[in-house]
């Protein structure tokens, strides 16, 4: 464009703005804890941050998942309900195999591992239709996310799956951390504590904050970093043009919805971890905070924008909101019409500022 | 030769009817009370929201956008013209029940144009794409019904209200005849048992509203520049079309046909509720309008289509509760079938395409 809106350019007010439009969204999310924490009572706190990281992993995961998609110019509506499919089939396969007497050493990660494999399959017939059949990814992903959403009720028989192996909560609700002054430990209380010294110990990182992180940095370099992630921006940004340079467009986008696929199964054994018990509904809800968390992250859906560290951050500000909104006791109603207005508001700087925010 | 290319053609144009003709002939051997005209109208009355909301979801769709918000429009709607009837029914000494009702549906009429006004602005005049600007909307929608009707639903109506929305056009009864409207007084339990109902009012109010818009839709010049538009847009422009002005109005389109679907659920239910969390009206619609044989990508797709694939979605929820299958097979089946219509539609372009 010609109206010398260009990174290059020395006016310093120019500069500034530049760097609002650019970096709106952590802008915002630094607001908003800063609000929150003026008004609200307990708000900046380790343990309330805490609290909004766990909150927030499923939408998260879910997020960096449809983060991939969204670049290629895709979406994924089955998210939502590929959580509640794994995280049913990894519930019924830990009762099971617990039923069976098989320790818990053995079952749970037995369990995850079945969760996770049958999780890539909803992504492979996702990626097959999309990329071979050429359906719309909108409806190839809606008709997955009908048929999850059926299966995982069929597999549950319609009621919540319990008597999971205790170790499972224990996990899910663990720390990797328990900090008292002079007695710390891993992954484990103490041993031998007074109610008193119970009472000061510390939790520090909760294990499932802990598990997502390490899936979404390692995601994080796969798509910044490597010639993956390089051949998905190619896509996005041009699919013409990344076929005539060679790319194996088709295998590369039903990989791309595996990936997708296996952030949410993730999400649906996290879910299990932390809530012990698989429900076929686990995600319904989660999946369009997902989108939303990307989109305001800075992503397009025309595709070839975006970015992990873009979509943590919406998802971030979206968590923010819903716990301080129930900090300051403020009808949880209020947190869809800000979100939705947030969502637009993204778009919106996005249209008028272009070519600040394209840029890569 | 010419004949069997015909016939083949005639049999893809038309596979979604055909299917639905299939699945009734199907549900009725499984169980014979399926083919009865209490079901069909029952089946009639449950479809009547989304048939709204999909015929509303066809005009933008065939304009190359989409709208998310419609299943919320329509909540918003039911509890702001269920609060208006409430407000003036227990203020209204002097208000008969007619004007308390026909206030309230017109009052969250109007308000329901709003949203589609501003879906329609940002699309158009912002160029915000039509999946967020509406998606967005979906949650100011949703957040303001929660808002008025503070998460209970808006009860105390004028009773008036369920006697519209759950009455028939005629009852016939051998005893006393054809009545219109009214429903006979019947005192023997076999009589009423034996009552027959024709033509379910909410099912008239659908249909013409169907009509006017699909009429809209094939024969006028509105219809033909949406068409136009979602056909290839630089060519709208360049052939003189405002296609900003237009777009406004089809988002308008899809607000006030939600809208509509809003006020019948309140003359339904006798209550305002707002649209449940999760209950995807929006995506049931969108699945109706694609296996009704529109594409996303626009240019294509009718409201015959769209009914189609409505009533189809309606028969096969019905028919699997009565023939025992349960419920969650329905969403396999509904999931497999939009795969299907736009695997036909791949498969055979150059057959489904011609318009």
């Amino acid at each position: 464009m010609d109206n010398g809106l260009t990174i290059s350019d020395r006016d310093g007010t120019l500069n500034l703005l530049i760097r609002i439009g650019r970096n709106w969204a952590i802008l915002f999310l630094l607001l908003e804890v800063g609000f929150f924490s003026l008004t609200g009572t307990g708000y900046f706190s380790l343990r309330n941050f805490q609290n909004i990281l766990v909150a927030s992993t499923t939408v998260m995961l879910l997020a960096t998942g449809q983060t991939f998609v969204i670049i290629t110019g895709g979406i994924d509506l089955s998210v939502g309900f590929i959580v509640g499919f794994s995280g049913v089939i990894c519930a019924k396969t830990m009762v099971g195999l617990d039923a069976a007497g098989v320790p818990q050493f053995l079952s749970i990660p037995i369990g995850i591992a079945v969760a996770l494999i049958f999780g890539f399959v909803p992504g492979l017939v996702n990626g097959l239709l999309v990329a071979k059949l050429r359906v719309p990814a909108f409806i190839a992903t809606f008709g997955m996310y009908g048929v999850a959403y059926g299966v995982a009720e069929i597999i549950s028989g319609n009621v919540p799956v319990h008597n999971l192996p205790p170790a499972v909560g224990f996990i899910g609700n663990g720390y990797l951390l328990y900090y008292l002054p002079g007695r710390s430990s891993l992954f484990r209380l103490p041993p031998n504590l007074s109610p008193e010294e119970l009472k000061q110990v510390v939790g520090l990182i909760p294990n499932v904050v802990m598990i997502a992180l390490l899936l979404i940095l390692v995601f994080a370099f796969v798509l910044a970093k490597t010639r993956f992630g390089q051949h998905t921006y190619a896509i996005g940004g041009n699919m013409e043009a990344a076929k005539r340079a060679g790319i194996n467009v088709s295998r590369h986008l039903i990989k791309i919805y595996m990936i997708s696929s296996f952030f949410a199964a993730s999400a649906g054994i996290i879910y299990v971890m932390k809530f012990v018990t698989g429900r076929a509904d686990a995600g319904s809800a989660r999946m369009l905070d997902a989108v939303s968390a990307v989109v305001i992250g800075g992503a397009s859906l025309f595709g070839g924008t975006g970015s992990i560290v873009g979509t943590v951050i919406g998802a971030l500000i979206v968590a923010c909101l819903e716990i301080g909104l129930v900090n300051l006791a403020i009808p949880t109603f209020n947190l869809y019409i800000a979100v939705g207005a947030i969502l637009i508001f993204a778009v919106l700087v996005d249209q008028f500022f272009p070519e600040i925010t394209y840029k890569k | 030769m010419k004949n069997q290319i015909n016939f083949k053609h005639q049999f893809l144009k038309n596979w979604v009817l055909l299917f639905l003709l299939f699945l009734i002939v199907l549900f009725s051997i499984l169980e014979p009370s399926f083919f009865s005209l209490r079901n069909f109208n029952n089946i009639l009355i449950a479809s009547t929201a989304i048939l709204l909301l999909a015929a509303g979801e066809t005009f933008v769709i065939i304009s190359g956008g989409i709208d998310l918000s419609v299943g919320f429009i329509m909540g918003f709607v039911a509890v702001s013209s269920a609060k208006v009837m409430q407000f003036l029914f227990a203020k209204g000494a002097g208000y008969p029940e007619l004007v308390c009702i026909i206030g309230g549906c017109l009052a969250g009429i109007m308000l329901g144009l709003v949203p589609g006004l501003v879906n329609g602005f940002l699309v158009a005049r912002f160029r915000v794409p039509p999946f967020i600007a509406t998606l967005g909307m979906y949650g100011i929608a949703n957040g303001v019904a929660l808002k008025i009707c503070g998460g209970f639903p808006v009860s105390f109506l004028p009773p008036l209200t369920g006697k519209i929305g759950n009455g028939y056009l005629a009852y016939y009864s051998s005893k006393s005849g054809l009545s219109l409207f009214q429903k006979p007084v019947l005192t023997e339990r076999a009589d009423i048992l034996a009552l027959v109902r024709l033509v379910p009012v909410s099912v008239i109010i659908v249909a013409v509203l169907l009509i006017i818009f699909g009429f809209i839709l094939s024969k006028t010049r509105f219809g033909q520049h949406t068409y136009a538009i979602g056909g290839n847009v630089d060519a709208a422009i360049r052939s003189g079309i405002d296609v900003p002005r237009h777009l406004v109005r089809t988002y308008v389109i899809s607000s006030f046909l939600a809208s509509c679907a809003g006020v019948l659920l309140v003359l339904r239910f006798t209550m305002g509720n707002h649209t449940q969390f999760g209950a995807t009206y929006e995506l049931f619609a969108i699945a109706s309008v694609v296996i009704g044989g529109a594409s996303l990508m626009g240019g294509k797709g009718t409201i015959f289509g769209t009914v189609i694939g409505v009533l189809l979605l309606g028969s096969l929820e019905i028919g699997f509760v009565m023939i025992g299958i349960e419920v969650f097979y329905r969403y396999i089946a509904v999931g497999s079938i939009l795969i299907f219509a736009v695997l036909v539609d791949q498969i055979f372009p150059d057959i489904i395409h011609h318009q």
